[in-house]
């Protein structure tokens, strides 16, 4: 099976998910030397395979409207740079109010939006009407609307960082599992694997939902939780739903894909950690179906194809842990990012290679740096948009 | 024209009577063969392929209800039953022209990216193009029309089939009172046996830890939910006939045996007259005993056993053992097949309008990896059975197999008899791992050894020069060339085969694509097919309406229900 090329990298990145390729493919293009990317699974067996493709830039952070509003133009070029088509669709993402008090809530985001020069728009019932085919009558008393928001396929996205990470060199040792690391003197200078040890001046989070318990094996209690989050798809039909609709009551996501399935889910109050596993819990099919069948009453004779789930990686704020660990020098975080690391990857990869290139960014490390959690004066939530 | 004067429905303008207790299948097939569906991708004619309500072959419309299959659906009086997968018209689908323009495939996961200016045009090509339908119409909602139903049972019996009846017979002369589902229609009743009929199941994680074991989540045709908690369950799914690799796969007339017995109905008029039979075993010889005076020609990929060399004498069958099938010709309808010797032998052309595959018959596996058993590929006929002791215990406790789900079978209502007799004397309480089985992957038994027959078959034919679309996976029109690029790529594992190229992910959820797949793959990774690996199988496994899903109380799931 699989055994390591070398015993010696600059940046040992534990993940192969969307964020550790992205990360690894930025940092082999600035020649930060050999870069090794292990994963225990395969490739796209974690979130990165398992989500709703979902790209937004409406934020309440403006830090985070600016990151995702790269992003979007990083996946616009998607094909030129990686050769993979994306299909990155921008019909728009539309927030679903169902009550006055939802509605204001919205306002506020629309307003934040706006003022990092996005035409966002606060709509009224009929203004969301317009946009979305078949809703219940009476279901919503508006939304906020971003039509360059959109929805992509996670799958070739992954196949193409990865390819083009490997055609630079970055070596992706899939099957392996990294264990901890190891230290001298507050500096890291290893990993730890199931197939060995191997120095390296840096190590990288990117272990999605598994994240702290890396961080933790790695001797650095962190506050990030893994959160099981359900997922369906439906038979596929001709096109129907334009934009992406979420409505933050319930945390529900729909869209079509450009394979003509809806996908979509919601939140449950899962117990937290990775126990539940990936599969579908008892409550949720039944559950999904009567929100979907209430807010598009014609909906009922679509059947169901396939449920699955995967785990957000959460922290307390609602915002990615971005950067090296004050506590351990050449730890670097790229995690912590809920339920949009997808979106935010390209962007906040550039500023994690940085960190572990020790250049500058435009980060904030008040924001995403990973001391926030250092200081117990800091709790309060600052990302609330926690769905979609 | 005369007008049908009973109940009927109407398909594209014309009524015709609803045959007793018959399917929309049926009502057409009365002309032959129907062929009123297209292909997702090139707008390929397709027909029916599997006769068992899981290919994509005979999708149509119902009113407002999108994807319902005509082999499945019994119509109502005055029904309006059309397809939608076709532009103008389904006789003349200007679309198909797609078929044409893109001999070497449509290539969606690198194409399309230039220039820069025409994506949205893309885009919106490449969407209209998805799906076999619209979404339903309003008028088709018809919501939670029953009460949710929950349901306690002692003992599932998932399948009434041989050895599914002869379990619920057995358990009701020992006093238990067992539970029988069936997605069929017509399964007769057995006295002390509830019957369930149209009825679909898949294994769902048990609600708490206080529930019973099993927890097994159904619908009932049209659109009716059921949730089902089960002390033990007993699966007896059967099998079925798989699909197979070759040029233009796909044609209408290319079908499996099951399809072929379910359009043999006294008083229609026959699927087709001159057809060709592929494969050796029992379930060829069954074709040849009840279809002989229809077909042609044999072809098997191996040797073929006296018993079957003098059946087909009999009926004046032509037979061709050790032959590789090539490719089907014609264009709408199949018209000659190209085969040749194994190990290089000339190419001949049959003539023939229908080519029926029976070479090599799976267990309805799905459901069993989804309720957690323990799996063991074996190479004849090349599928996964559940590993499982002769009581029909599997590794899951109280979960038990019985009939050719759990083996191939000569005799399924003994099997299901002497399961059952296992059942009564008392299973390990639900809970302790059955004491004759392996408890890790480390104890199970050494995998028989690799390779099988369709491995060599398909070793051999996979080298040779190749004509026509080979259509992997045909819900979803993923061509063989793109599997194959797969692990060309570098990516290894049949998960990221499925991922990468939509192949499994249709409406058969994998049934006719993954079996092949699996023997492609492992050719092309040099590994047996069981470190290829199998797709995990996701709820709800078969597709299920929303109206049916909502109709079941997700309360009564979480917290132990009436
Ligand atoms: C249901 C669902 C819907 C979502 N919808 C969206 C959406 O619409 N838009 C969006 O932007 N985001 C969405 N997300 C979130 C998004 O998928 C994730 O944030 C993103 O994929 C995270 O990428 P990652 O690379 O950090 O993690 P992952 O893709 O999970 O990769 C982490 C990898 O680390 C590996 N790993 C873990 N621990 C170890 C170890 N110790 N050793 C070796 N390997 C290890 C795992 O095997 C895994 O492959 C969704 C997530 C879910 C679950
Ligand atoms: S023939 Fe009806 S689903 Fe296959």
């Amino acid at each position: 099976m699989t055994v390591l090329a070398r015993d010696r990298y600059a940046v040992a990145i534990v993940g192969a998910g969307i964020v550790g390729l992205f990360t690894a493919y930025r940092l082999a293009r600035a020649g930060a030397g050999p870069v090794l990317v292990v994963d225990r699974g395969f490739l796209s067996g974690g979130a990165s395979g398992r989500n709703g493709g979902g790209v937004r830039q409406q934020w309440e952070t403006r830090a985070t409207v600016r990151l995702a509003r790269e992003s979007v133009a990083d996946y616009r070029a998607f094909g030129r740079e990686f050769g993979y088509n994306i299909w990155f669709r921008q019909g728009g993402y539309l927030f679903l109010a169902d009550t006055p008090s939802e509605l204001e809530k919205l306002r506020g985001v629309t307003e934040i939006v706006r003022a990092e020069g996005l035409p966002a728009r606060l709509l009224d019932a009929d203004g969301v009407d317009s946009l979305v085919e078949g809703l219940a009558r009476g279901a919503v008393v508006g939304g906020a609307y971003l039509g360059s928001d959109g929805t992509l396929y996670p799958f070739p996205a992954v196949w193409g960082v990865y390819e083009a990470a490997r055609s630079l060199g970055v070596e992706v040792a899939l099957g392996v599992e990294a264990t901890g690391v190891t230290q001298r003197d507050g500096r890291v200078t290893g990993l730890v694997t199931s197939r060995g040890s191997v120095a390296a001046d840096r190590v990288v989070n990117a272990a999605g939902g598994w994240s702290g318990d890396f961080a933790r094996r790695a001797g650095l209690p962190v506050p990030n939780v893994a959160t099981r989050h359900e997922i369906l798809a439906t038979e596929p039909m001709k096109p129907f739903l334009d934009p992406m609709v979420v409505r933050a009551s319930d945390g529900l996501y729909l869209s079509q894909t450009m394979r003509g399935e809806l996908v979509g889910g919601l939140s449950l109050p899962h117990p937290p950690g990775t126990g539940g596993g990936m599969s579908t819990s008892p409550q949720f099919l039944p559950r999904m179906a009567r929100t979907v069948t209430a807010l598009f009453p014609a909906l009922g004779a679509l059947n169901v194809l396939r449920a699955w789930s995967g785990f957000y990686d959460d922290t307390p704020d609602g915002l990615p842990v971005l950067g090296e660990d004050p506590r351990l020098a050449g730890f670097v975080h790229a995690n912590g990012f809920g339920g949009h690391g997808f979106m935010l990857a390209p962007a906040t990869s550039r500023r994690v290679a940085a960190a572990v290139l020790g250049t500058a960014s435009d980060l904030d490390p008040a924001l995403f740096g990973p001391g926030r959690f250092l200081d117990p004066r800091r709790a309060a939530p600052v990302e609330r948009l926690q769905l979609g | 024209m005369v007008e049908p004067a009973g109940p009927s429905f109407t398909f594209e303008g014309r009524r015709y009577p609803i045959p007793p207790g018959g399917t929309v299948l049926e009502a057409l097939a009365a002309d032959g063969l129907p062929s009123f569906q297209r292909s997702p991708r090139y707008h390929r004619p397709r027909a029916p392929l599997c006769g068992l309500g899981h290919c994509t072959g005979c999708l149509v419309r119902v009113g407002g209800r999108p994807n319902v299959r005509a082999c499945r659906y019994s119509p109502a009086d005055g029904d309006v039953v059309s397809t939608r997968n076709a532009w103008p018209s389904r006789r003349f689908d200007l679309l198909a022209a797609f078929d044409l323009l893109f001999p070497s495939g449509i290539d969606t996961l690198r194409g399309f990216r230039r220039p820069a200016w025409a994506r949205g045009l893309y885009q919106a090509v490449v969407r209209r193009l998805a799906g076999f339908d619209g979404p339903p119409s309003p008028d088709a909602a018809s919501g939670p029309v029953d009460p949710p139903t929950v349901r306690r049972a002692d003992v599932v019996v998932v399948g009434a089939g041989r050895a599914g009846r002869a379990v619920a017979e057995r358990l009701v002369a020992g006093g238990r009172a067992p539970l029988l589902l069936d997605r069929g229609r017509s399964a007769p009743a057995i006295p002390g046996a509830e019957l369930l009929p149209d009825t679909t199941v898949t294994f769902l994680p048990p609600p708490g830890p206080a529930d019973p074991p099993f927890s097994l989540l159904g619908f009932t045709e049209p659109a009716r939910g059921l949730w089902i908690r089960a002390r033990e369950v007993v699966v007896a799914v059967g099998s079925y006939d798989a699909a197979l690799l070759f040029g233009s796969n796909d044609r209408p007339g290319v079908l499996t045996a099951d399809a072929a017995f379910a359009l043999d109905r006294p008083g229609a008029a026959p699927a087709f007259r001159a057809g060709v039979v592929f494969g050796a075993g029992p379930r060829a010889r069954a074709v040849v005993e009840r279809m002989g005076d229809r077909i042609e020609a044999l072809i098997a990929p191996g040797a073929v056993p006296p018993e079957l060399v003098r059946a087909c004498s009999d009926a004046g069958i032509d037979l061709h053992p050790r032959s590789l099938l090539l490719a089907a010709h014609g264009r709408r309808r199949v018209r000659a097949v190209d085969i040749c010797a194994r190990a290089r032998g000339p190419v001949a052309r049959l003539p023939c309008d229908a080519v029926v595959l029976a070479h090599r018959r799976l267990p309805h596996v799905p459901i069993l990896f989804q309720a957690g058993a323990r799996m063991q590929w074996r190479p004849e006929p090349g599928a996964y059975f559940p590993v499982a002791d002769s009581s029909g215990r599997t590794t899951v406790p109280g979960l038990w197999v019985a009939g050719s789900v759990a083996g191939p079978s000569t005799d399924p209502a003994a099997d299901g008899d002497r399961v059952a007799r296992h059942l009564l004397a008392g299973g390990p309480a639900p809970g302790a791992p059955p004491a004759s089985l392996p408890s890790s992957p480390a104890e199970a038994p050494p995998a028989p050894p690799f390779p099988g027959e369709m491995d060599g078959y398909y070793r051999e034919l996979l080298r040779l020069p190749r004509r026509g679309r080979w259509v992997a996976c045909p819900c979803e029109d993923v061509l063989l060339e793109e599997l194959e690029a797969v692990p060309q790529r570098g990516y290894r594992g049949v998960e990221v085969a499925k991922r990468y190229s939509g192949l499994g992910t249709g409406l058969c959820q994998g049934r006719y694509c993954l079996p092949d797949a699996l023997l492609v793959l492992s050719i092309l990774e040099g590994r047996p097919p069981a470190d290829v690996g199998y797709i995990t199988q996701r709820p709800p496994v078969v597709p299920t309406p929303l109206s049916a899903l909502a109709a079941l109380d997700p309360i009564a799931a979480t917290d132990g229900g009436p």
